[in-house]
């Protein structure tokens, strides 16, 4: 172990770290005997103040000391400072010259001999409808033709959720009190049981609610879709925590609520559209047809895909709230 | 509908640098808010409807009352000076 | 037509001169209390201007509906807000007011129920 840890001090990278932060200690062989640091010198100073006398030699190298540190210090930090900053202005400027390249290489906007407008695109708005009964062609595009997209991006949502849980979560029965006085001080300046606010979220909170509600269940009739009113009905529950505290949404709302809707609801969609993996995702439409374009009840999965999708996002946002505010959903 | 278009992008831009630059943490998270906001009306310009409900909610909504939490946690909204000390003697 | 549409853009202009004195006025007061209701009264009056603007455009469709919904969704919400930051500086600021008159209202309050 110790020959490892030698080896660390003796290498280059540590030998380029040192002379970065400026700790180079080229006089420590110089200076004729060992300096530890500065403090632990100090310290012997004090105590060791009536026994040791001071000798020449050290006199001498405590000059030394002094100035080869200054030196060494200035210098250090001085390089240290210009080089940071011309690498950091370098590796910008760089950064930028080539996203302007990119962006000036880009063909025009909205010219029609570009090479996204191909058969892919001519394809799912021509005949977008007929397959998929969407009227909304993006939400016929996401969670129909490429639906394991937003698989994908609804599984990244979980484990998001699921790392917080990680790291922020709090045993149920705390006995430390460094966790429990924060706890309590984490409300500091805020309304407990404030009576306007209360009132203003029993009239806001249900039409919020029934907002994101209408947004999901019209994804396919009209722009939105699963993450805009799961991302509504979210904050419409962080609203409700808000204005009547976590007593009343434990009613609710636990753990066990959060982990059940959003599994189910991962698992239906993971079982309804993984097939696309192996098939690509021209074939097997789904059993239930398109229904008449424009109704509630029609696109075949993509009324059910777009409640899962906002049953995932909204237990996820109340989930990063709660988690962060308390340390437990 | 030039102009404006080129107005907003200009003020994305300033948001931008600015939320990276300033240094009071609460400051940068209400100027990433109002970008956010921007963005979603960028978004609705482009002929993008649903990207700008989402922009709405989640940018300009959720991510900024977690930002305002996880400060709150950190209490770096309470100490503002303290807190711009410690970054100072931080830096050197 | 033509007369609905002049009357929908005088009210846009008249939101909108509303909005731009609360603007000016959040940068020129120094004091959170009179920038708060400075922004409340641009919230509520501008966007009640703009709305009726917006209702005289479309006229009696299902979209000015939905208008008047925002309108009483932001009515709501805006005052509340307000209201927070207010509470917030009142519990902050302690030289908002002072003990003896804090002590006043509560024995007046007291006087009262009783």
């Amino acid at each position: 172990m110790s020959k490892i840890r030698r080896d660390y001090e003796n290498s280059l990278w540590r030998k380029l770290v040192r002379f970065v932060y400026g700790e180079n200690d080229s006089f420590h062989e110089k200076a004729g005997y060992d300096i530890e640091h500065p403090e632990t010198e100090k310290r012997k100073e004090e105590t060791f103040f009536e026994e040791v006398d001071y000798t020449k030699k050290k006199k001498e190298s405590d000059k030394f000391f002094a100035k080869y540190s200054a030196i060494a210090e200035k210098r250090g930090e001085k390089v240290y400072n210009h080089f940071y900053k011309f690498l950091a202005a370098i590796t910008c400027f760089s950064i930028i010259m080539i996203l302007l390249v990119t962006v000036a290489k880009l063909p025009s906007f909205g010219n029609p001999d570009n090479p996204v407008n191909n058969e892919v695109s001519e394809r799912y708005i021509e005949q977008g409808l007929e397959e998929t009964g969407a009227v909304n062609i993006v939400a016929g595009m996401i969670l129909d033709y490429r639906a394991f997209d937003t698989l994908g991006e609804s599984h990244v949502l979980f484990i998001a959720c699921v790392c917080v849980m990680i790291l922020l979560r709090l045993d149920k029965e705390t006995n430390d009190p460094e966790k429990l006085k924060a706890l309590e001080n984490d409300r500091d300046f805020e309304p407990k049981n404030e009576a306007i606010l209360q009132h203003a979220a029993k009239i806001l909170v249900p039409v919020i609610i029934l907002f994101g509600i209408y947004i999901v269940l019209n994804g396919h009739i009209s722009p939105g879709g699963g993450f805009a009113g799961g991302a509504i009905i979210g904050s419409g529950l962080i609203l409700y925590l808000n204005a009547f505290g976590f007593k009343k949404t434990e009613m609710f709302f636990t753990t066990k609520t959060f982990s059940v809707v959003s599994v189910s609801s991962l698992l239906f969609y993971s079982l309804s559209k993984t097939y696309s993996f192996f098939t690509g995702a021209n074939d097997l439409h789904s059993i239930i047809g398109p229904g008449t374009p424009g109704a509630i009840l029609s696109a075949g999965l993509i009324l059910p895909l777009n409640i899962a999708v906002g049953a995932v996002v909204a237990c996820t946002m109340y989930g990063f709230y709660a988690l962060f505010r308390k340390g437990g959903i | 509908m030039e102009i404006l278009y080129a107005i907003l992008l200009v003020f994305l831009i300033v948001c931008a640098t600015f939320a990276c630059l300033h240094k009071n943490f609460l400051t940068s998270v209400i100027i990433f808010m109002s970008y956010s906001v921007v963005m979603a009306i960028v978004w609705m310009l482009l002929e993008s409807p649903d990207l700008a409900i989402t922009e709405a909610a989640v940018g300009a909504g959720v991510t900024s009352i977690l930002f305002f939490v996880t400060l709150k946690k950190i209490h770096a909204m309470d100490q503002e000076k303290n807190c711009d000390e410690e970054t100072d003697t931080s830096e050197i | 037509m033509i007369v609905r549409e002049i009357l929908a853009a005088l009210f846009f202009i008249l939101g909108t001169a509303v909005y731009i004195t609360a603007t000016i006025g959040i940068f020129k007061f120094k004091y959170v209390l009179n920038r708060m209701h400075v922004a409340a009264i641009g919230d509520t009056l501008g966007l009640l201007l703009i709305t009726i603007g917006g209702v005289c455009y479309f006229g009696l469709a299902f979209v000015s509906l939905k208008i008047v919904l925002v309108l009483l969704f932001l009515w709501f919400s805006s005052p509340v807000a307000s209201h927070f930051i207010a509470n917030l500086e009142y519990i902050i600021n302690p030289d908002l007011v002072s003990k003896e008159y804090k002590e006043e209202t509560i024995d007046e309050l007291r006087k009262e129920e009783e």
